[in-house]
């Protein structure tokens, strides 16, 4: 062993304190420097790997993504940012267990951030958990957000009512419209968007309110036009629909639905014998083409029955209906005189019954006994 | 250092100044000297152990830097399989650390733990700072370059390294130099694994290697010291982050027992390896241990390079990912039979690095494998992967290092949880006892052996029998005189006994003797009225007490041949006498017994 040949300094200790306060206070100093240019690189490290793993999954690549946000997080672990483009990358890739562990843990550590309640939520909505699914989506909603908050909280709740509609859980998706168009700034886009999934929610009514809105302020927007025409022609609303589908068709002639759509309302406002503000003799002629119409429908769906297998008559129905309307077909030419006040309404009866029962029989008719079949849903459909 | 007197009042003369000189001069030893008084040798001491845990605190995060940073510049920001650095970087630094230590630095082979201890017994707490240079260089390039080791170990022995340096520059005594190593070596360790009650009775089981209060404050002070210095630094997270811990029902026990049943199989296999390939390549030719460094760095390099970068290196996050559920339990399985390979090739080629970090990642891997298994048969178990995992890293903790208090309280300090104690008591129990059963020598122990030293141990201490004066104290059968009695009573008394040598309690404490003998003769000479009391000397006998250690009993032998034993509670109630031939008998039966064991 050495031999160490130096004076005992342990007769001076407080000098040798002093040496090695200073020399603790330099070794301080020097390893600051040194753990703060190596932190800095690292972080940039982290953040160069990371948008490598971001660039990869914008390509399609979640699988490689991961390797490099898992490297990104290596150099900075506490970065959220991270931590949930890693889970996202692990529920895109199906790897859905390891991202519900690593989302969960994100979340314990953080239960009102939004971004990791939104990516839980997508994760549930992924596996069909609709009750999780809704319950995290919910806490992206009204969590907390690092930047733009009330735009991702939207966008949070638009994916929500998506989710739903996807799973048919339609009142849920219509209670969280109105809820969203409650909150809605003057955006057309926006609203739009918003009518457009009240039209998918079936729920015509607010679908028309907020078109007609975007009319209001924009009298020009074919689509909130054609979008209207279309709500209002669900609402059995035939002239409003043929007012804002005839506005829309001018500034867009290419929107065959609208177009069609158009055709029907048009069919209906000229076929339906009930609107106010016609004349008696065109009331009678309009039934005389319905009942005429109704004789037609029935002769073609009693040839393709007799032209099935066996020839027999699928429906008993369709014979009685045949002799009711030869009966009436007599009393037509009453139709004008006072004393037959119920005849009009007898004979439409009859017209809307043949048009069901060949629609049940037979399926689709002509234009215009589709036109007869929804003005029998709402008589009153024409005059609104 | 000079006495400061009091100088009389000095007149103003030409001379003034330099008498006023000399005034501030004394003034200030005055001013030192008491300074100096305040720093008592023991206070010296403690006050030294936070410098060394400051300095060793320091040296050890700029260790984890190196390390950091040579294995980005090595292998790249992300390891990826088939990427060709895997292959080369092992290799080519290995090259380079067998040439450092085969020419530059001999005492850095290894892990670092047996050095510090081999220093602390055969070389006075001698451990030049020449090996925390060379063990800072030649383990942060091999852990860097992807060798399967940890930095544990190496900074054990890097801050046993400063605080011997220290401790020989101040030019302490001999048992303060030897004091000084495990302060070091705690200080590091924790450190590096940023848990000082983890070190510090890692430092007791393993380096100290028994129980000895004297050091203890030093040792918890250094590591406190150092772990506060790391934490400024690398942030005061631990090293995993550590999943909510679930244990609901007592019966999920067998699991976790089963869990400890693989651990210990496991560790056994780990250790019979790296005790089997050592020697075994330690005796080729010396040229091939340029090359030795190099194979190892290939075969680990071959296995990151063919799908399994998580064996390379140290592994931490790794271990982290296991207890998140980031694997599968197949996945977790072959991490922890490939990272057995891994190690014990690195380890056993001589590159310098530790055995800890392994253990731990083998340990969680195994862990989390066999929760996996179980969970996949007895899904109603609550807890998850990564309890198993923590579990595990306890387990092999304590069937391969043979540390079990150690990997208890290790698993604590890192969860924060003690809801888990009673299934890692369990775990590392079964795993320490399999352990024991078919690997009789620890490992640390066999490796010191395979260096041609033999060291003390914690276990081998415990497996000591400890004798203690009620184990050869034998009844009183001769009567027992009282100290008021004449010497005629004393004499009817002990006639008719067969013994010489009688006890006298004396009055009011204490015990005497005196032989058959002297009363014959006292009585002879007419004293036989007297008390025994007013003719004994006054000097009374040494006594035992039955749980006194039977070597002290050895210290008093020689001058009595009786030695009473009393009762603690009662000093005249005899519990037995003990004499050299009692001692010398039962010493003798136990080292017949224990080398019958042997």
């Amino acid at each position: 062993m050495k031999q160490v040949n130096v004076q005992p300094v342990t007769n001076r200790p407080a000098a040798v304190i002093a040496i090695l306060l200073v020399l603790a206070v330099l070794g301080f100093l020097a390893v600051h420097h040194l753990v703060n240019r190596f932190q800095q690189e690292k972080k940039a490290l982290g953040r160069r790997l990371y948008e490598r793993g971001q660039a990869e999954q914008g390509a399609g690549h979640p699988d490689r993504a991961i390797e490099d946000f898992r490297a990104a997080l290596s150099y900075d672990h506490d970065d959220f940012q991270y931590q949930i483009s890693l889970a996202r990358a692990l529920r895109d890739t199906g790897r859905t267990e390891e991202s519900e562990a690593y989302l969960v843990n994100l979340w314990e550590r953080a239960p009102q951030d939004g971004a990791v309640n939104l990516a839980l939520a997508r994760l549930f909505a992924r596996e069909g958990s609709v009750d999780r699914a809704i319950q995290y989506y919910h806490n992206a909603i009204y969590g907390v957000w690092a930047s733009s908050a009330d735009t991702r909280q939207r966008d949070a709740r638009f994916e929500l009512i998506g989710f739903l509609l996807q799973e048919n859980a339609k009142p849920q998706a219509q209670a969280e419209l109105i809820t969203l168009s409650a909150a809605l700034g003057a955006d057309v886009e926006q609203q739009l968007r918003v009518a457009e999934l009240f039209e998918r929610a079936q729920d015509y009514e607010h679908a028309l309110a907020q078109y007609e809105s975007v009319v209001r302020r924009n009298r020009g927007n074919d689509a909130a036009l054609a979008g209207a025409g279309e709500a209002a022609f669900q609402l059995g609303r035939y002239r409003t629909a043929e007012g804002y589908l005839s506005a829309a068709a001018k500034l867009n002639t290419k929107d065959p639905p609208s177009a069609q759509l158009l055709q029907t309302s048009e069919l209906i406002l000229q076929i339906a014998p009930f609107r106010r503000h016609i004349s008696n003799a065109e009331r009678n002629r309009r039934i005389r083409s319905a009942f005429a119409q109704a004789g037609k429908r029935l002769e073609s769906c009693a040839r393709s029955e007799s032209a099935e297998p066996g020839g027999q008559t699928a429906t008993p129905n369709l014979p009685a209906l045949r002799q009711q309307w030869i009966d009436m077909e007599g009393r037509l030419s009453q139709l004008s005189s006072s004393s037959e006040a119920e005849l009009p309404d007898a004979l439409m009866d009859l017209v809307f019954r043949i048009e069901q029962e060949a629609q049940t029989t037979c399926g689709d008719g002509t234009e215009a006994d589709r036109a007869l079949l929804l003005l029998s849903e709402d008589r009153g459909g024409a005059d609104r | 250092m000079s006495q400061s007197t009091v100088p009389p009042a000095p007149e103003k003369t030409q001379g003034s100044e330099a008498v006023a000189g000399t005034e501030r001069q004394d003034a200030r030893k005055t001013w030192w000297f008491a300074l100096d008084m305040s720093f008592r040798e023991e206070r010296f001491f403690m006050l030294l152990a936070v410098f060394i845990g400051i300095f060793s605190g320091l040296a050890v995060v700029c260790f984890r830097l190196a390390i950091d940073w040579s294995r980005i510049a090595l292998l790249g920001p992300m390891p990826e399989t088939h990427d060709w650095r895997l292959l080369a970087a092992p290799v080519l630094i290995s090259l380079l650390v067998a040439v450092l230590v085969i020419h530059v630095f001999p005492q850095v082979r290894g892990s670092g733990v047996n050095q510090t201890k081999a220093a602390l017994y055969i070389f006075n707490g001698y451990i030049p700072f020449r090996t925390a240079v060379g063990k800072f260089i030649t383990a942060g390039l091999a852990i860097g370059a992807g060798h399967s080791l940890g930095p544990e170990d190496p900074s054990l022995q890097i801050g046993a390294s400063l605080s011997s340096f220290l401790g020989r520059r101040m030019a302490l005594s001999r048992e303060k130099l030897r004091l000084l190593a495990p302060v070091g070596a705690a200080a590091g360790l924790a450190a590096a694994f940023n848990a000082p009650i983890s070190a510090v009775l890692f430092v007791i089981e393993e380096v100290i290697g028994r129980w000895s209060a004297g050091i203890l404050g030093s040792v918890v002070l250094s590591a406190v010291s150092s772990v506060v210095v790391a934490r400024w630094f690398l942030g005061s997270e631990t090293l995993f982050r550590i999943p909510p811990v679930t244990f609901m029902r007592p019966t999920e026990l067998i699991a976790y027992a089963v869990l400890g049943i693989a651990g210990g199989v496991g560790a056994v296999a780990f250790a019979r390896a790296i005790g089997y390939l050592q020697p075994r390549l330690r005796a080729w030719p010396r040229w091939t241990q340029y090359f030795q460094a190099a194979g190892a760095g290939l075969i680990v390099g071959l296995i990151g390079f063919l799908g399994a970068p998580q064996v390379m290196g140290a592994g931490y996050q790794y271990i982290d990912q296991a207890m998140h559920d980031q694997f599968t339990w197949k996945v977790l399985a072959m991490l922890a039979g490939l990272k057995i390979i891994a190690t014990t090739l690195s380890f056993v080629s001589g590159t310098p690095g530790g055995m800890f970090a392994p253990t731990l990642f083998i340990g969680a891997m195994l862990g989390g494998a066999v929760g996996g298994v179980e969970r996949a048969f007895y899904p109603h178990l609550t807890g998850s992967t990564g309890t198993y995992a923590l579990v595990g890293m306890g387990v092999l903790f304590a069937g391969f290092l043979r540390a079990p208090l150690t990997s208890v309280f290790m698993v604590l300090e890192v969860s924060g949880d003690y809801s888990i104690i009673v299934p890692v008591i369990v775990a590392n129990t079964v795993a320490y006892v399999i352990s024991r059963a078919l690997q009789p020598t620890p490992i640390f122990d066999l490796l010191t052996r395979q260096d041609g030293l033999v060291l003390p141990s914690l276990e081998e201490e415990r497996d000591q029998t400890i004798l203690h004066v009620e184990d050869a104290m034998r009844p009183v059968t001769a009567p027992v005189l009282e100290a008021e009695e004449s010497v005629t009573d004393a004499r009817l008394l002990v006639q008719d006994s067969k013994s010489d040598l009688f006890l006298v309690r004396m009055s009011p404490s204490g015990w005497s003797s005196i032989t058959k003998e002297d009363l014959d003769r006292l009585s002879g000479e007419g004293k036989g009225e007297l008390t025994l009391l007013s003719i004994l000397p006054t000097g009374r006998l040494p006594y035992l007490y039955p749980d006194h250690p039977l070597d002290l009993a050895l210290r008093y032998v020689h001058q009595v041949p009786v030695i009473p034993v009393v009762h603690r509670a009662n000093l005249h109630r005899l519990q037995g006498v003990i004499s050299r031939d009692d001692i010398l008998a039962k010493y003798g039966s136990v080292g017949v017994e224990e080398a019958g064991r042997e």
